[in-house]
Formats: structure tokens, sequence, C-alpha cells
């Protein structure tokens, strides 16, 4: 076989592709929820596309959906925020995500990234001609982001600090005595914080996220996002948000009409349903995310693959190390031979080769059923290496 | 205490007048709103229908980033029938709205040029959109005569200047003055000669009475056009954002991984709408199209006969008149927006949609 060798995004794009050809696959790559969007959000958006969908929207967003946000972040994250002038609504996170890095970088700036984490930010920082720094983090201490390794990392050159908490890939949580330092550091520095909410309904066990904007001193240095797509089963409205102090969200809602001009109207609308309407649905796919999580780790037990323990989110990030193969292999032999798809980790970082992601956004007899084939694969790959 | 990281941020932003630029409404605020980009309309049931029945089948998911494929391919027949570009599912990037088409393509296409030609007078969004990464803009000299289109010699002057890549609007979102078929077939020569790419802004071609010359049409290899514009407009999806991108696949390949970092798709509901309004778009076009220039044409004698001086134009939404700041003002004081022409880069000009209630702004400068 003479497949080039691919990284990153592109590998990733290959895996799919080929996974598209096989009526059986099991993707436990995509994080995208597997439930529909729940069906009164649905309903309100019919309605708005019956009485609302002339009405004009500035490039921030209905006030309506801003005011619903606010009570939302003052609700579940305690920050307290302005809907006229400290909320801008934008086309999902990943929007907000690109928005919050334009707004803090400018070419020649130097971020501090905990590692691995979600690709995008990358991506972004590179479109922003801004420089990523980046700090590692590992399975043993469940990815813990060491404040003291973050405060090693800062030159003159660096401007701001990115907390995605609970984290992709890697599931941890900050813990929120490490955010207290880590704003502290930010304060100490003059830093500004990126913090990525996006999983915030999501955390397992006992553990406990805290918003950076909700400590003292942390909301006028902060930009935090967040979005329906992953608690609401709505990763195909592109509604997101970013909240912030309202000089710097200036700034962002004159780079989202720059980028996108505004968000469409019937997701808006939608947007406020599933945000003032009734919450069981949410609390009902969460339990299910609980129960399969557990599903999970008790199938890596049994495989004897080591994981950071996942504190929140919707993945697992496992190290296969011991497989002695290159993770983007291993995926590969994964889909081609059992017909699951777990995303290699070198698709995240090239210090990442011995780990793959697995979400649990599949039906749970699916879920079993990819992990089973998975326990087949990697039985495989462990005879041939004896 | 006050960061000085925030501050000089923020000293930076505001010094930066492009990015700064207003925008115009997407749809009208109210009905003696005439400055939006975007024209209000009905919606048609089956279209709400489409959409819904969409979501109701669990289509709430992620999608591929350059767009679902009927989608895109609907759009590549639109455009084949419609303007005679030669265009397939591969060329079709389908956006969150033309905003996000503009900004994709000159930054995207932008990237590989050394620097991008702009007329001296364009839509505000253009200026935004350069404003977050600058591409190195040159100005090109526009035409009064033309509707304040770049000349034919302008723009051979900014190829010869060393431009190789242009962006152009005809319409123009201003006056709705659009190139001649021989003016379009002048600036592909040019083009084709210096081995230059354009960015076409069609966006308004529908509003177009009769023939329209796209660029796109002569370029028969679909190598060096990416044109853009609105869904559909017309239809009732304005405030929907949804736009395209028909380009060179080399482009689309590095617009969709731009796409994918700061959008990862479009909204399903505003695609499948689309989707459907591009089957009923023949028909309900061309009963708009007809009623719009039947109103333009009352009001472009009612103009005469106050001695206004209207800016000739093609498209028939809209109606660009050259004005003092005094009649700016009295339009003003009757209550009625207007999209300024400062914003474009044409001071002493004002653009008006056209619809019921355009009469009452020439009244009120009567
Ligand atoms: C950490 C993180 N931030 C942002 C996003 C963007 O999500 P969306 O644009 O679908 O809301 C994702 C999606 O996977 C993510 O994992």
């Amino acid at each position: 076989m003479s497949k080039k060798k691919k990284t990153g995004t592109s590998l990733l794009y290959q895996l799919i592709g080929e996974a598209r050809g096989y009526d059986d696959v099991i993707i436990m790559g995509r994080g995208d929820p597997d439930f529909d969007t729940p069906p009164h959000i649905v309903a309100a958006a019919k309605e708005a596309m019956i009485h609302h969908h002339n009405d004009y929207t500035p490039p921030q967003g209905l006030l309506p959906l801003r005011q619903a946000i606010a009570e939302r972040v003052k609700r579940v994250n305690n920050i307290d925020v302005d809907p006229e002038s400290e909320v801008v609504v934008t086309n999902g996170g990943q929007e907000a995500l690109f928005l919050m890095v334009l707004a803090v970088t400018y070419p020649g700036d130097e971020m501090i990234v905990p590692e691995p984490n979600y690709n995008t930010y990358a991506d972004s920082l590179a479109f922003a001609g801004g420089v990523k720094v980046e700090v590692q983090t590992y399975a043993e201490t469940d990815f813990r982001a060491d404040p003291q390794d973050i405060r090693k990392a800062i030159t003159d050159k660096t401007r701001s600090l990115l907390l995605v908490s609970p984290n992709n890939p890697a599931a941890s949580v900050i813990a929120p005595n490490d955010m207290r330092e880590m704003l502290d550091i930010a304060v100490e520095h003059d830093l500004m914080i990126l913090a990525d909410d996006i999983y915030d309904l999501f955390v397992y066990d006992d553990f406990q996220h805290v918003s950076p904007a909700s400590l003292p001193g942390g909301k006028e240095r902060a930009l935090t996002l967040n979005a329906l797509s992953k608690a609401y089963s709505m990763t195909g409205w592109r509604l997101g948000w970013i909240v912030g102090p309202a000089d710097l969200m200036a700034r962002v809602t004159e780079l989202k009409a720059a980028v996108s001009g505004g968000a469409s109207v019937i997701s808006q609308y939608a947007g406020i349903a599933a945000l003032t309407g009734p919450q069981d649905a949410v609390e009902m796919m969460a339990e299910a995310y609980r129960r399969r999580r557990r599903m999970v780790l008790d199938a890596l037990d049994e495989m004897s693959m080591k994981y950071g323990m996942p504190q929140g989110g919707q993945f697992v990030f496992a190290d296969i190390g011991f497989t002695g193969l290159d993770s983007a292999e291993v995926a590969q032999r994964m889909l081609t031979e059992q017909h699951v798809l777990a995303y290699p980790g070198s698709a995240f970082s090239k210090d990442r080769k011995d780990y793959l992601r697995m979400t649990f956004l599949q039906p749970e007899d699916q879920l079993m059923e990819g992990l089973e084939r998975m326990k087949v694969a990697m039985d495989n790959i462990m005879a041939e290496k004896q | 205490m006050a960061s000085n990281t925030k501050g000089a941020i923020l000293a930076r932003h505001r010094a930066n007048d492009d990015l700064n630029t207003p925008l115009l409404p997407q749809v009208a605020r109210g009905d003696s709103d005439l400055a939006a980009d975007g024209m209000r309309g009905p919606l048609d049931e089956r279209i709400i229908a489409a959409a819904s029945a969409a979501l109701e089948n669990g289509h709430t998911h992620y999608v591929d980033v350059p767009g679902i494929g009927p989608l895109r391919d609907a759009i590549a027949d639109y455009l084949k029938g419609a303007a005679g570009g030669h265009y397939r599912q591969g060329n079709i990037v389908i956006t969150a709205g033309l905003q996000e088409s503009r900004f994709l393509s000159v930054q995207m296409i932008g990237e590989q040029y050394d620097s991008i030609a702009v007329p001296a007078v364009i839509h505000p969004g253009l200026r935004k959109a350069l404003g977050l990464r600058s591409r190195n803009p040159r100005t090109i000299a526009v035409s009064q005569a033309k509707g304040y289109l770049p000349s034919i010699e302008a723009i051979a002057q900014a190829a010869s200047d060393g431009c190789r890549l242009f962006y152009l609007e005809s319409p123009s979102r201003l006056s709705g003055a659009a190139y001649a078929a021989d003016e379009v077939a002048a600036i592909n020569q040019i083009i084709a000669e210096k081995d230059a790419a354009v960015i076409w802004d069609q966006g308004l071609a529908p509003w177009v009475e009769g023939a329209y010359a796209s660029f796109a049409a002569l370029d028969s290899d679909c190598a060096r056009t990416a044109a853009i514009g609105e869904a559909y407009s017309g239809m009732g999806l304005a405030s929907w954002f949804i736009a395209y991108i028909a380009a060179p696949e080399a482009w689309v390949s590095s617009m969709q991984s731009q796409k994918q970092i700061m959008a990862i798709c479009t909204s399903t509901a505003s695609q499948y709408a689309a989707l459907e309004a591009g089957q009923l778009y023949n028909e309900a076009r061309g009963r708009q199209l007809s009623r719009l220039a039947q109103l333009r044409a009352d009001l472009l004698s009612a103009a005469s006969e106050a001695g206004l001086s209207v800016v000739g134009g093609e498209a028939v939404n809209v109606m660009a008149l050259k004005l003092s700041e005094d009649n700016m003002k009295k339009i003003s004081r009757a209550g009625i927006d207007f999209a300024a022409g400062s914003l474009f880069g044409a001071p002493d000009v004002i653009r008006l949609n056209v619809n019921h209630s355009t009469a009452a702004a020439l009244r009120a400068l009567s």
C-alpha cells in the first residue's frame, strides 16, 4: 500500500473519506452528538420561519437572544455581562473561537496553549500571524496544565493564554485552584485570557469547572466562548457566542461584521427557545453521556489502555503507546479491518502519536459494538507484535 | 488594574479605519428603511415546509464544509443557466451570507497575490473584510459616467501597473450599473493577457432586466474567476444569511479549509431553504423583476420631474441619486434611511432601495 503519509486535518479527512465507504462503519471520531435537536427547538425555528423570516439582525445578534445568553452565563458560569454591549452571537463556537483569537492577536504575538488542544486554535492563530507557545500535559497527570509550566513559557511577546476546560481532546477540567492561579499569572503578566467553555455542562464525578471570567479581576481580561452545538445537539445550526468586557466586545463586534455580517435569524430564534425553554432534553442527553463514558472506560480498562481520566467533555484520549505503533497506523487499521473510526492523536499534535481520541456520541448499542470491534483490532495488533 | 495589553489591542483596533467601516443592514429595519443590502420578501410556504421538514428529519447536525451536495449542484446549475458560468459541484462553496463570501474570497485568493485591485467606489463590506488582514489593496479609479464602475482603461492601467487580482462588482452595489457584453469581453482580454484573476461580485445580477453579461461565462476553463453572490435573492432569505462562491477547484480547496477554521459549515436550515428556493426561483424572480422594473420606471419619471440627478444603472432593485448635503438631510428628516454613498467612496451619492416606500423619499425632495 503506498498511501501518502498525511498529518493533521488532511489525515482526518482521508480517514473520514474512507469511513464513508463502509455501510457498517461506527464513527467514534467526530464531535457531533448523535441526538437530533430537541423537537421544541425545531418547532420554534418553524415559528420563526413564519413570523420572523424578514427580521433585521444586527451583527452582534438579536437582543432577546443576547439577553438569554447573558442569563445563561450568569446562571451556569457566574459571569455578569450586559446583553447590550458584552455579548456577540456567532456562527457556532467555531466562529467564536476564530474571532476571539483575532481579537487579541496581532502578528508576532504569542499565545500560550496547553497541549493537546483543539486544532482550530492553531489554525486561527496562524491566520492572525500569531505564535503558539505550547505547554505540554500528560495522561499520567490527567492532562493537568501546571500553572508553573505556564509561567515558565511567558516571554515579553506573550499576549494571551488559552484555557479550554473541559478540554478537547484531553477531557481535562482545570481545577478551581489552578484556575485561580492561572488568572493570577495572567494579571501579573498582563495577559488576555481566551476561555472556551463549550463543554461546561459535561463535567463528571466530583470535578468542577470554573470560568475565569467569574473570578475577581477575570472579566476585564477574558473573552469566553460557548455554543449550543454540543449541549443542545445543535451542531448544524451554527450558533454560539462570545461574552467579555464591553471595550473588547466592541472590537469583537467589528470582527464579526467583517467576517460574516451576522447570524441566521432562524437559528437565533431557535437559540432563544433552546436557552429559555425546558431543559429536560439537555439533562437527558448529559445523563446518557455519563453512562456511555463509563462504558468506554470499562472497555479501555479491559484492553489495558491507559488514559487520562476524562473529567469532562465528550472524549477519551487514550494512550496506545504500548502497541509500538503510530496512532495514525492504529486508527487506519481499526478503520480498514474493523470499520470503526477513532481519531489519531497525531491529527491533534505531532507530539501525540501515541494517542487515540474516542467520543461517546453514539447510541449505546453502536458504542458497545464499536468498542468490541476496537478490542478485536487491538488484539490483532498485539498478537502480531508477539 | 487597567491592562496595558488590552489598551494596546484597542488602540490598534481604533486606528484601523477599514475594519471599523460601518456595514449596511442586511434587511430593512422597517418600512422607511431603504438602506438595506438585501430584500425583504414573502417566504413561499413551500420553502418553510422544506426547511422545517429537513430539521424535523434530523438534518440538525454538521454537514460538509462547502455545503450540502444538492445545493452546490443547484447553484452550479443556476449559474450555468443564468450567467453562463462553467461550474460543477466541486466549484461551489456555500457560505453563511455574502459577507462571508467576500471575506473568504478576498482573504484566501488574496493570499496568493501580491496585491488586490479594488475600485475606488465599492461596497463597504469589502473594505471591512480587507481591514481584518490587509491584502495590499490598490485603488482603481472609477468613472461617474459608468455608474461608478471602473472604466476598461482604468482596469488595463492597473494590470499594467502589476495588479494580478481584481475585485469587481457588476452590477455596482451602489448604482446598479453593470458592464455591457463588449466591456466584459474587453476586461476578459486584459485579464487573460496578464494571466490575472478576478473576484466578480454578481449579487445584483438577478435584478438586471434583459441580458446580463457575466464575467464567469467567458472563463470557460473556470480558471481565473471567483463569482460571488447571494443564494436566490428576493426569496425572503436575506436574514437567513446564505450565499455562494463559485471558483476554480484549487481556490475552493483553500477557501474550504478556511471555512472549516472559521465556521465548520453553513446552517442546515438556511441550506435546505435555499435548495427549495432554487426550485421556485425562475418563476418568482421573473414576477418580481417586472414589478420592480415598473416601480423603478415610475420613480425615474418622478425623479426627472423633480429635477433630480439619477445615476444610471441596470439593476432595477436600487436607484442611486446624486444629491447635495441639504437634500440628503431632507430625506433623513422625513424619517427615511438610505445607504450613504460615502460608505462606498462616493460621498455625493445615495442609494435607495426600490420598493413601495421609495416614492416618499423622492417626495421629501420636491
Ligand atoms: C473546544 C471546542 N471549541 C469549539 C468548537 C466548535 O464547535 P461549534 O462550532 O460546532 O459550536 C469545538 C467543536 O468541536 C470544540 O471542541
